[in-house]
């Protein structure tokens, strides 16, 4: 998929993608600001412009994978979304070199769709035809873009084949040379389509999502993590760590993309998160861009510290809505559990596929609010705590070996969700109960503790819990004490007849208790006497 | 929620008109200084985060905590908490069991020890 070596946009930038310059070859390296998407468009215009030959393997090899499962649905939605031409993305040269990115050049990208996408979108060789440049890029991109795409661009058409590359070269030039795999664009479209596939819903992104998502995921898998492709500059989310490169990069593409990434708040870098170029970041919405900057921060935490305390703390700070602003410092233990599970689940889609994911999820939320992240599924629109991928590596961690089938995914992912919206509810329910408007941690760790006898350290405070005196009824403590009186007086030789006092009275039970007792050792006495 | 009095910062009696509400508030860092060295023996860096040594001792604290509760159930039955009941929590977990009872014999010699060790003294004291 890489762009046509001829132009540059899709030269992959050179630290993106050291496997797309392979591919996309020439001109990749020479586009690092991906302005330049005019080289890709002669080679789009060959309408797959990204040499599948190159792509597939070389660059990205993850991406075939990954976006072949979601580009799919994507495809389609990425060629619609290409409007724009595709800039010639370092990573996309693969794809996006073909004509979008050489046409649609970055300039000419409407600034709409994202700045410059340099998406480098890493041609991903996987099942998009070079054809559709979109499905290059986006899958690798397009994940990226999938975000990016959202304003139509993104078309991230993983697999969109033929018919994606005009899209995609649209959605391309919206996403417009940026320089690094769409950085903005990508990384704003990237992340509707991560998020699209958790949140259906939301119309902004729609088109972007399912591309988003596809792309997103198939970029996380694959690219993303893997290639420098999916460098794309800071996925969607508002470009924060890469907004200086970006932007330079996208300045030279086109000086709407400077402006654009300004605006954009950082977006940590997360490791493979796709760095959406400022601009489209911007264009995207400033609050996704900090939502991925949030989540960013915030996954970055869970990653270094416990993924749940560093998401509780970022999410007690906001609704679990919001997890996606959360700022990524740490709160300390005053996350409702509900919060953390919140911030669990943004975070755990984006775990499994990283930064692209979650900067994909951000990017479906900009507009549309913090819907939290479910997990991300490319094709499933309903949303899950949790992601499969987050169930694998659940499972890693007992056993790196052991392999689950997909129905038993599913049943897991769906005892997941229940478990957090029962908990929540029951917790919201002591809370309410507590006359507070808000959920706490203490909600959910009653609950967890005396339903489901889960003890969660770390999180109660400072009280210590005081022992409770075992609480016995007077009557029942009288009793208590006729008995052992009785077994006294038992071990004497008049043990006997006691017991048969006793056995009269209110100490009926007791007594036959005491008289069985008092049988072994009035035999034992007689023997002896 | 627990008035401390001036003198007992790590406890605070609510009342005594609640029998067995009372809350403690919990000192802090108690464990810090020996838990570090724990963990360093354990593996860690010299250094250990704070948090994670303050959570540490959190799930220490809780462990504990929970032990003497269950303790205290069983020996309320007998009326005194004795070590026997300690022992008889932990019976399933040989590991810790079989620590426990090499701990408390050394602790018997050691006392054993002392003990013939102050009578000797005692008997030089009275030889001079």
């Amino acid at each position: 998929m890489e762009q046509p070596p001829t132009t540059q946009s899709e030269t992959p930038p050179t630290t993106t993608t050291p496997p797309l310059t392979t591919t996309s070859s020439t001109t990749q390296p020479d586009q690092p600001a991906q302005s330049q998407p005019q080289t890709s468009s002669p080679t789009a215009s060959s309408s797959q412009p990204l040499p599948p030959s190159i792509n597939p393997n070389p660059k990205h090899p993850n991406l075939p994978t990954s976006q072949s499962l979601q580009p799919q649905p994507l495809n389609p939605l990425s060629r619609t979304q290409f409007n724009r031409p595709y800039p010639p993305f370092p990573h996309f040269s693969p794809m996006t070199s073909h004509s979008t990115t050489s046409s649609s050049s970055m300039t000419s990208i409407p600034p709409a769709q994202r700045g410059g996408m340099a998406l480098g979108v890493p041609a991903h060789p996987s099942p998009q035809p070079p054809t559709s440049f979109s499905s290059l890029t986006p899958p690798s991109f397009g994940s990226q873009f999938g975000g990016l795409g959202r304003p139509g661009n993104v078309s991230v058409p993983e697999s969109a084949p033929s018919t994606s590359t005009p899209q995609v070269r649209q959605s391309i030039s919206g996403m417009q040379g940026v320089g690094m795999m769409g950085s903005l664009g990508s990384s704003s479209s990237l992340r509707a389509s991560g998020i699209a596939p958790s949140h259906p819903q939301r119309p902004l992104q729609s088109p972007l999502r399912p591309q988003a998502n596809a792309n997103n995921q198939s970029a996380t898998t694959q690219n993303f993590q893997d290639h420098s492709l999916l460098r794309l500059p800071p996925a969607g989310s508002p470009g924060s760590p890469a907004p200086t490169t970006q932007q330079t990069t996208q300045s030279h593409n086109q000086p709407w993309l400077s402006s654009g990434t300004q605006g954009k708040p950082p977006l940590p870098p997360q490791s493979f998160r796709p760095q959406m170029n400022p601009q489209t970041l911007q264009q995207r919405s400033h609050i996704p861009s900090q939502q991925q900057t949030a989540m960013s921060a915030s996954t970055q935490q869970p990653q270094t510290s416990s993924s749940l305390q560093s998401q509780s703390s970022s999410l007690s700070q906001q609704s679990p809505e919001q997890h996606y602003s959360l700022p990524p410092s740490r709160v300390p233990q005053n996350l409702t559990h509900q919060q953390q599970m919140a911030r669990n689940r943004g975070l755990g889609n984006q775990r499994p596929f990283t930064p692209v994911i979650g900067q994909s999820s951000q990017v479906s939320s900009q507009p549309m609010v913090n819907k939290p992240p479910s997990a991300v599924e490319p094709t499933e629109p309903c949303n899950r705590i949790i992601s499969k991928r987050s169930i694998h590596e659940i499972v890693s961690q007992i056993d790196p070996a052991e392999r689950l089938d997909p129905e038993v995914e599913d049943i897991l992912v769906d005892i997941a969700d229940d478990f957090v919206e029962s908990v929540t509810t029951f917790a919201c329910s002591l809370a309410k109960h507590r006359k507070s408007n808000m959920l706490e941690s203490k909600d959910i760790l009653l609950h967890l503790e005396r339903n489901w006898n889960m003890s969660l350290p770390g999180f109660s405070g400072d009280e210590i819990k005081c022992y409770k005196k075992p609480f016995g009824n007077d009557v029942h403590r009288e009793r208590l004490a006729a008995i052992k009186k009785s077994i006294a007086a038992a071990e004497t030789p008049n043990a006997k007849s006691l017991g048969g006092q006793a056995g009269g009275g209110a100490k009926g039970h007791p007594a036959k208790t005491t008289g069985l007792v008092i049988g072994s050792p009035n035999s034992k006495g007689r023997e002896t006497t | 929620m627990n008035s401390n009095p001036a003198g007992a910062p790590s406890k605070a009696r609510v009342g005594s008109s609640q029998p067995s509400e009372t809350s403690f508030k919990r000192k802090r860092g108690v464990f810090q200084k020996d838990l570090q060295h724990m963990m360093y023996g354990f593996g860690d860096d010299p250094n250990p985060l704070p948090e994670t040594v303050a959570l540490v001792e959190d799930i220490v604290v809780e462990y504990v905590t929970d032990m003497v509760h269950k303790a205290q159930d069983i020996a309320s039955k007998r009326g005194k908490l004795l070590t026997e009941d300690f022992l008889f929590l932990i019976r399933k977990d040989l590991p810790k069991l079989n620590r426990c009872t090499e701990l408390l014999s050394m602790n018997e010699e050691l006392k054993q020890a002392r003990k013939a060790f102050d009578v000797d003294e005692e008997k030089l004291a009275s030889g001079e």
